[in-house]
């Protein structure tokens, strides 16, 4: 249940009074209590990020009637709206995710004949439903829509799902109130994968390439067909083929097709069947290909870049005594890591629009992976489009959705910072003039100060050396807020145990950094510590100059708080 | 003017690039080689001239275009690029097993120009391969001819776009396996095999004629005919029938290769190729009458039932029976030593060294239509080379160099250890299948087996 609830539940009783004036309501009950009081807001003094790359300004919005009513310096805030104080809060144009499947369902296949031929299996069974529409598939929202709201996503082009190559029709929905009606567009693209049903056919890559050219082969002939039955005598009758027939609108170029890929081969695949028949092309869940930049440039298809990052542990894994072998590989596989990341950044300089996509990424990840792509070169301005603008353009719907203009839908996402630093979280979110409200982590840290690491204590540590593990004793105090501590260790230089200060003791959110000096020899070396608290645990690493790392980790007594 | 020229130049030639896949073709020229040209004799402290991916002249003391990049290969053996009829490599998908006949299916769908085989295959003297659908169909996918032009990320840049298509049949335990014991379906025998390829072409022979009613019809006035539908795979088999492809059968009972010889008699087909063809030496005679030849393991057999009865005469037998013989891999690791197994046919046969170094060059050359551009070191062919440090029949000998379309794609002295196009960003350690090499042929049809039993492979 969203914060939007219990809002409206309390000030429904405050609101009351006023709403003999107000507009819209009517002399009876809401036993739910759930119908919100008024559909008219203002968030005053915002700064306003209008459309990808205009400059910040501050303004005051009014929404109303689901819609931007009116958006400058000092419009007049009508009596009924309820008041967002926007002085240190951020406004932007809702997201557009152009991949989601949030709410829908896969179709049921019937059950297959006792006579079934797998090498003749009939098109239901093998996911050629191109006539399936997703909204016939797409439940209300759930909890699940919530959580992409909570991340700025205020609407959805929905894919349909199901096994097999073509499994629908894609729609357009607003990620909006439960109840409402969602629809924004319902006559979306023919979405095709690189899938298929195992064990019948197709059932390769390969097989999927011939059906395509089949089916599309066909589906002009059927075409051709039924025009010339329509406007003649003694023409054959014409087959009414659901499969073909739903490939019409592609062949007449008012629908685009949406072909998910994988992989650069895919996206060439793609590319070179959009060459043999010239269809509206959108290829989504692009995550490779900054050699096919001119391709995807002469082909003007719509590029949808997947935000399904790989993570960064295969060439983070330390290896002990790599040969110069095993590091040169390493470095590749860092090096295809950050082309990975910086794809957007690439086709941004390219000149290549994008929009982004959803298709495996939890909803935690999802702006998460966008910042991770600006710290790798791609410019807050693309990223904004990528969210906003660019896919409002490919759905054809940049008259309503995209900016935050007036008279468009009133979409917004509201931050508690500039979006793309790390610490920006959002905190409303209007979809279709309907407010939803997030608690923030910043609102959360004060509840929970009781509840923050407390380092001060005696932590028994273990560091384990190639030449056998040894532990020791450190200690923690805090004095007006300033760390101090000491540390026990085994004697390099014979039996028995040492101490030292620790030094430069670095606090900040989980992690705890800090170093000491052991002396050896008559020189004195520098040993820095780094690593994580998770209540009494801690977990990190401790390095020695030209040495290098070794797992360090420490556990606190709980009754040793000082 | 100028600046208008200029930009529609400019436009032009994007254009071109983006229109036609422009192959890289290179200009060098090669000194004091002892050159086997496999068509014309050995040919000892000999120059070859390659411009423009083609070569220009064989002789003695050759003068270049001052830019051209000279070799000098004294000692050295110059061979054409070894020629592989039978290969699986650079392909993201083998089979695709989901029914007897497939023959709408493309392999130059699914090229993977990241194969690091590919630049193992160069390595190995390797320059051609005729990547194949594999053998789960009785008829299955049409092949792509590749040339090895490593290092690129577009797969049609690999692609012999001069080549003469050829396409894929499997006779035998393969599909009755994976259509009739693992289906149901037809072919359950070697009598469904031949059942299943003659109704194809017999509605192949219908499918072509009612479009041509159908062309007839459309073109007078007033028309009301109605097209046909569409079916490439009908398609294929009727261009089949009108010899504009070659088909590359596995087989390796002499029953079933003489089935097939007389079922392409009665359809008056006479582009085909038998590859494997353990038994093939029991028929040498009736397949150098009617084929365009074998293409044979030197010495590989007993991996299933029906190759246990064989011979590593069979490529000599072949050859001095006249028919057009090639030895292949069918594998990623035989394809880097081929001229190994070419020189095997000298321990088994005595074959001279024109006759075993014919098997891996002109021979598949003849057998994928491209005997008049590769297969030799003539004047006017595409420059395929392989520079070797001793003969190539020699156990000894190691390649050295090797160029496609006079273009260096191999070195052994120059090259990078690690010449992998694209590293995945998660796997430090690629995973590597052991015994992949072993089922290529039958690649992604293990799921169609009753039992998970895995009987044979080629």
């Amino acid at each position: 249940m969203t914060k939007f609830y219990k809002q409206t539940f309390l000030s429904f009783t405050v609101a009351g009074v006023f709403s003999f004036f107000s507009y819209g309501t009517f002399a009876q009950s809401d036993p739910t209590g759930e119908r919100r009081v008024t559909g008219t807001y203002a968030i005053t003094n915002a700064t306003v990020l209008a459309a990808p790359g205009a400059a910040a300004r501050t303004a005051t919005i009014i929404v109303k009637n689901g819609l931007i009513d009116q958006i400058g310096n000092n419009p007049t805030i009508p009596l009924d709206a309820q008041t967002i104080k926007g002085d240190s809060l951020f406004v932007y144009a809702g997201f557009i995710d152009l991949t989601s499947t949030v709410g829908v369902a896969a179709p049921s296949i019937p059950e297959r004949p006792a006579n079934f031929d797998p090498s003749r299996p009939a098109p239901v069974y093998v996911g050629i439903t191109p006539q399936y529409e997703v909204l016939n598939y797409f439940d209300a929202l759930e909890e699940d829509a919530d959580k992409w709201r909570k991340t700025g996503v205020t609407t959805l082009h929905l894919l349909p799902k199901g096994e097999g190559m073509l499994p629908g029709t894609t729609a357009v929905v607003l990620n909006g109130q439960k109840g409402a009606s969602n629809v924004l567009s319902s006559s979306g693209s023919l979405y095709v994968r690189f899938q298929t049903v195992r064990g019948l056919s197709p059932g390769t890559t390969l097989g999927i390439m011939a059906k395509w050219r089949e089916i599309y082969q066909n589906a002009e002939l059927s075409a051709k067909h039924q025009t010339l039955f329509a406007g003649n005598n003694g023409v054959v009758r014409a087959e009414k083929d659901p499969v073909l027939e739903a490939f019409f609108p592609v062949i007449n170029r008012q629908v685009p097709v949406l072909f998910e890929v994988s992989n650069e081969l895919d996206i060439r695949r793609v590319l070179g069947l959009q060459k043999e028949k010239g269809f509206n092309l959108i290829v989504s869940g692009v995550n490779e290909g900054s050699s096919l930049v001119p391709v995807l440039k002469a082909s003007k298809a719509q590029v949808v870049i997947s935000l399904d990052v790989p993570d960064d542990n295969a060439f983070k894994k330390e290896i002990k005594e790599a040969s110069e072998e095993v590091n040169d590989n390493l470095e590749r596989v860092k090096e295809a890591y950050l082309a990975r990341l910086a794809l957007a950044t690439n086709f941004e300089k390219e000149g290549i629009p994008f929009a982004f996509g959803s298709t495996n990424v939890k909803s935690e990840d999802f702006l998460k992976n966008i910042r991770l792509m600006v710290e790798n070169g791609l410019s807050e301005e693309a990223a904004l489009a990528a969210l906003t603008t660019n896919p409002a353009g490919m759905l054809g719907l940049e008259r309503v959705l995209g900016t935050v203009e007036k008279g468009k839908l009133a979409n917004l996402v509201i931050t508690t910072d500039s979006l793309f630093k790390k610490t920006a979280e959002v905190k409303h979110v209007f979809v279709d003039g309907y407010l939803f409200q997030y608690e923030t982590n910043g609102e959360s840290n004060e509840s929970d100060k009781s509840k923050k690491n407390d380092l001060t204590g005696a932590w028994d540590y273990e560091t384990v050396t190639p030449q056998g593990s040894s532990s020791g004793l450190m200690t923690i105090k805090n004095e007006d807020g300033k760390y101090s501590g000491t540390i026990t260790f085994d004697d390099p230089e014979g039996s028995g145990s040492k101490s030292a200060d620790l030094s430069n003791i670095k606090v900040s959110g989980k992690t705890l950094e800090f170093q000491f000096n052991v002396d050896v020899q008559g020189m004195s070396i520098s040993v820095s510590v780094s690593g994580e608290v998770s209540g009494n645990e801690y977990e990190g690493k401790l390095t020695i100059p030209d040495f290098g790392s070794v797992p360090f980790t420490a556990s606190k007594s709980p009754d040793s708080n000082i | 003017m100028k600046r208008i020229i200029y930009i529609l130049s400019a436009f032009l030639s994007i254009n071109l690039a983006v229109g036609q896949t422009p192959v890289k073709k290179g200009n060098v020229l090669i000194q004091n080689a002892t050159v086997l040209t496999i068509t014309d004799g050995v040919q000892e402290e000999t120059d070859v001239l390659v411009e423009n991916g083609i070569i220009k002249k064989i002789g003695k003391g050759l003068s270049a275009p001052s830019n051209t990049p000279s070799i000098n290969a004294k000692g050295k053996y110059l061979m054409p690029g070894i020629i592989d009829a039978h290969s699986h490599l650079a392909l993201s998908v083998v089979n695709e097993a989901t029914s007897p006949i497939t023959a709408e299916v493309w392999m130059g769908d699914v090229v993977d120009p990241f194969d690091v085989g590919i630049y193992r295959a160069l390595a190995g003297g390797v320059t051609v391969s005729n990547a194949m659908h594999g053998s789960a169909n009785a008829i299955g996918g049409r092949n792509i001819t590749l040339k090895h032009r490593y290092g690129t990320h577009n797969p049609e840049e690999l692609i012999m776009t001069e080549a003469p298509r050829t396409i894929k049949f499997a006779l035998g335990e393969n599909p009755t396996r994976v259509h009739g014991r693992g289906k149901g379906i037809q072919p359950r025998s070697r009598m469904g095999v031949e059942a299943i390829i003659r109704n194809g072409f017999n509605e192949a022979i219908q499918y072509r004629k009612a479009w041509e009613n159908y062309k007839k019809a459309s073109g007078l006035k007033n028309s009301t005919a109605v097209p046909p539908k569409y079916n490439l795979r009908l398609e294929t088999l009727a261009d089949i029938l009108e010899g504009k492809l070659i088909i590359h059968c596995h087989s390796y009972r002499a029953d079933e290769i003489n089935m097939l010889i007389n079922v392409c008699k009665d359809f008056g087909i006479k582009n085909i190729v038998f590859t494997h063809v353990n038994e093939g030496f029991k028929v040498a005679p009736e397949l150098a009458a009617y084929t365009l030849g074998a293409s044979v393991f030197a010495d590989w057999w007993a991996y299933k039932f029906e190759v246990y009865y064989s011979t590593s005469y069979n490529a000599a037998i072949l050859a001095k029976n006249g028919v057009i013989t090639s030895i292949n891999s069918d594998d990623a690791e035989l394809i880097r030593h081929l001229y190994h197994e070419a020189g095997k046919t000298q321990r088994y046969g005595e074959l001279s060294d024109d006759e075993a170094l014919a098997m891996i060059t002109i021979n598949p050359a003849k057998q994928l239509g491209i005997a008049d551009k590769v297969g030799s070191i003539e004047e006017g062919k595409q420059a395929d080379l392989v520079i070797f440090d001793k003969h190539p029949l020699s156990i000894y000998a190691i390649p050295q160099m090797t160029f496609v379309d006079g273009v260096k794609y191999f070195d052994i002295n120059e090259d990078k250890n690690d010449q992998r196009i694209k590293v995945s960003p998660t796997e430090v350690v690629e995973p590597i299948f052991l015994g992949d090499h072993d089922h290529k042929c039958m690649h992604g049809v293990e799921m169609f087996e009753e039992t998970g039993e895995f009987f044979g492979t080629h």
